[in-house]
């Protein structure tokens, strides 16, 4: 399902401009948003979700307009949802809670119903507590019940906000692969703040700062903006000049890789860039 | 609509908030009766099954109803506290059958334990005193006098925590029972004895009440020396209806100006 963003404005009362002139065009496939907090990644998602109005321009899902009531409608029998805040009830089970939100999802046939849950339980690794209220699982497992949530329906649109905050490097792992192999025939939105899961998981993304678009295109177009810009250093004394991404103790003192228009040390060396890296640089070469 | 309804009827009839309530105020009822503190007005005219059964459902109108609303207060807003309403509003289903559903379902969990004292004192009294004859005319009573101020209370009770805070509204609520439905209309200025307040006063004097001629028995209506008199009429078939319609359009209301705020806050 293509995603067709033209011009599109959020402004919350009080005059906060969430999302300011967005312009962006997401093929079918795993897609990437990136930003820091703030940057208006959620306030996009719950747009496209059709739980936000935009102020102004016009969102395209599939040929459907989502400024209409009936576009809305139309993406939500398309769309899987996962929400930044995924909340549950406390007093539920993981497949209680499946079976409400797939009737809610139109699945009326029981048989199907039950069968598609068992199945999905399975893709997210929850069979063996599918039973268990969900106020006693963990934060990962109640994350993986929301991806579940999300597919039931067998959705053209998945649009997943920041699903690995919380988690542990095991469960991002595994939830990153899972999206990843849902992607396929999909389009498969996820916003996030961690550069890593965007690294790992998409080929295209774009990046969000202060409510505007700064970038939009594949990963390694994001790697190019720091060709030449990243450096490594190793010093005893004091940090070099530029954005530091990382400070590693060694024995002949600490190895900085920096960020930086210019060599930040004599003995600074270049090194390949990071999507990471791409994405500093961008930050610093356009800061809003 | 029948999903959100079994879901929500499930959720509340399995809280065990709910059998804990009603079951302190159902303590608290058979204490006050016992002590002689409540005496539903019916008790004073001429004994008949009709108005035993209508002091039942007085009795059973008198403190159930704020259990009622209490418990319902949450239904609404817990979603949002909970962050399960993004999940559901991106579910093809209409917010207005959710809405529905929801009110529906958690109403009629909310009223089982109502129904479950009502019916029982009756099952008891059919037994002991009325003949089986009452059973059936018991779901009468119970329809024309408790249900329409339950269905106006339960849309006030989703409603009102959208205003005001929950722990606030309840207290608030309470007040409300107390001075809409409870106090003698002379006490100070009360919607309470008028076809506004949910008690089931109307429908029991106006529509099943017959009275023989008693002239110690005043007609229900204005209250001498009360205030918002207008409001009391004297009951009467067409009073009763008045106040079942006044109940129904301010149950519709109500539930229509939360739907219009769950639009307003997308």
């Amino acid at each position: 399902m293509r995603i067709e963003i033209s011009r599109l404005t959020k402004t919350y009362r009080g005059g906060v401009h969430a999302l300011d002139g967005i312009d962006l065009d997401v093929p079918t496939g795993m897609y990437g948003l990136l930003g820091s907090n703030g940057a208006g990644k959620t306030t996009l998602m719950r747009v496209l979700a059709g739980l936000l109005r935009p102020t102004s321009g016009t969102v395209r899902i599939g040929g459907h307009d989502v400024t209409t009531s009936a576009g809305r409608l139309a993406v939500r029998r398309e769309l899987g949802y996962l929400p930044q805040d995924l909340g549950v009830y406390p007093d539920m089970t993981a497949r209680g809670f499946l079976d409400y939100v797939a009737l809610l999802k139109g699945l009326d046939s029981r048989p199907f119903r039950r069968r598609r849950i068992g199945e999905l339980l399975d893709v997210v690794g929850l069979s063996g507590v599918a039973d268990r209220r969900l106020g006693r699982l963990s934060g990962g497992m109640v994350r993986r019940v929301g991806v579940a949530q999300a597919l039931l329906g067998d959705p053209k649109l998945l649009v997943v906000d920041e699903p690995t905050t919380g988690l542990d490097p095991e469960e991002r792992i595994r939830l990153r692969i899972m999206l990843g192999e849902l992607a396929g025939e999909r389009t498969v939105l996820l916003s996030t703040n961690l550069v890593e899961d965007v690294a790992e998981t998409c080929r295209s993304l774009a990046v969000l700062a202060a409510g505007r678009l700064l970038f939009d295109g594949s990963t390694s177009r994001l790697v190019a903006r720091a060709e030449g810009l990243v450096w490594t250093v190793t010093t005893p004394g004091p940090a070099p000049s530029g954005r530091i991404v990382s400070a590693l103790p060694t024995d002949a003192g600490t190895r900085y890789r920096v960020v930086a228009p210019e060599r930040p040390a004599p003995e600074a060396e270049p090194v390949e860039p990071t999507l990471e890296e791409g994405y500093l640089a961008l930050m610093e070469t356009t800061r809003v | 609509m029948i999903a959100t309804l079994r879901h929500e009827f499930g959720m509340q009839i399995r809280r065990p908030a709910l059998w804990i309530v009603y079951g302190l105020a159902f303590v608290l009822l058979v204490i006050s009766f016992r002590q002689g503190y409540l005496i539903p007005d019916i008790g004073r005219v001429p004994r008949s099954v009709t108005t035993d059964l209508l002091a039942v459902v007085g009795t059973v109108n008198v403190l159930m109803p704020m259990a009622y609303g209490c418990l319902l207060a949450d239904r609404l807003v817990r979603d949002g506290r909970l962050g399960v309403s993004e999940v559901l509003d991106a579910a093809p289903a209409s917010r207005t059958g959710r809405l529905l559903g929801k009110y529906l379902g958690a109403c009629a969990a909310t009223a089982v334990p109502i129904a479950l004292v009502y019916f029982g004192r009756v099952a008891v009294y059919a037994v002991t005193e009325g003949g089986p004859g009452a059973l059936p005319l018991s779901v009468l009573v119970f329809a024309a006098t408790a249900l329409p101020g339950l269905l106006f209370v339960g849309a006030l009770a989703l409603a009102g925590p959208l205003l005001v805070p929950l722990p606030l509204f309840r207290v608030l609520f309470v007040g409300y029972w107390f001075w809409g439905s409870l106090i003698p209309a002379d006490m100070m200025p009360t919607l309470s004895h008028t076809v506004l307040s949910p008690g089931a006063h109307y429908a029991e004097f106006g529509l099943l009440y017959t009275a023989p001629s008693d002239p110690y028995v005043l007609p229900y209506g204005p209250w001498p020396d009360a205030v918002l008199n207008v409001l009391r009429p004297v009951a009467s078939p067409g009073a009763a209806f008045l106040w079942m319609g006044v109940m129904a359009v301010l149950t519709v209301a109500v539930l229509l100006l939360v739907r219009l705020h769950t639009s307003r806050t997308a």
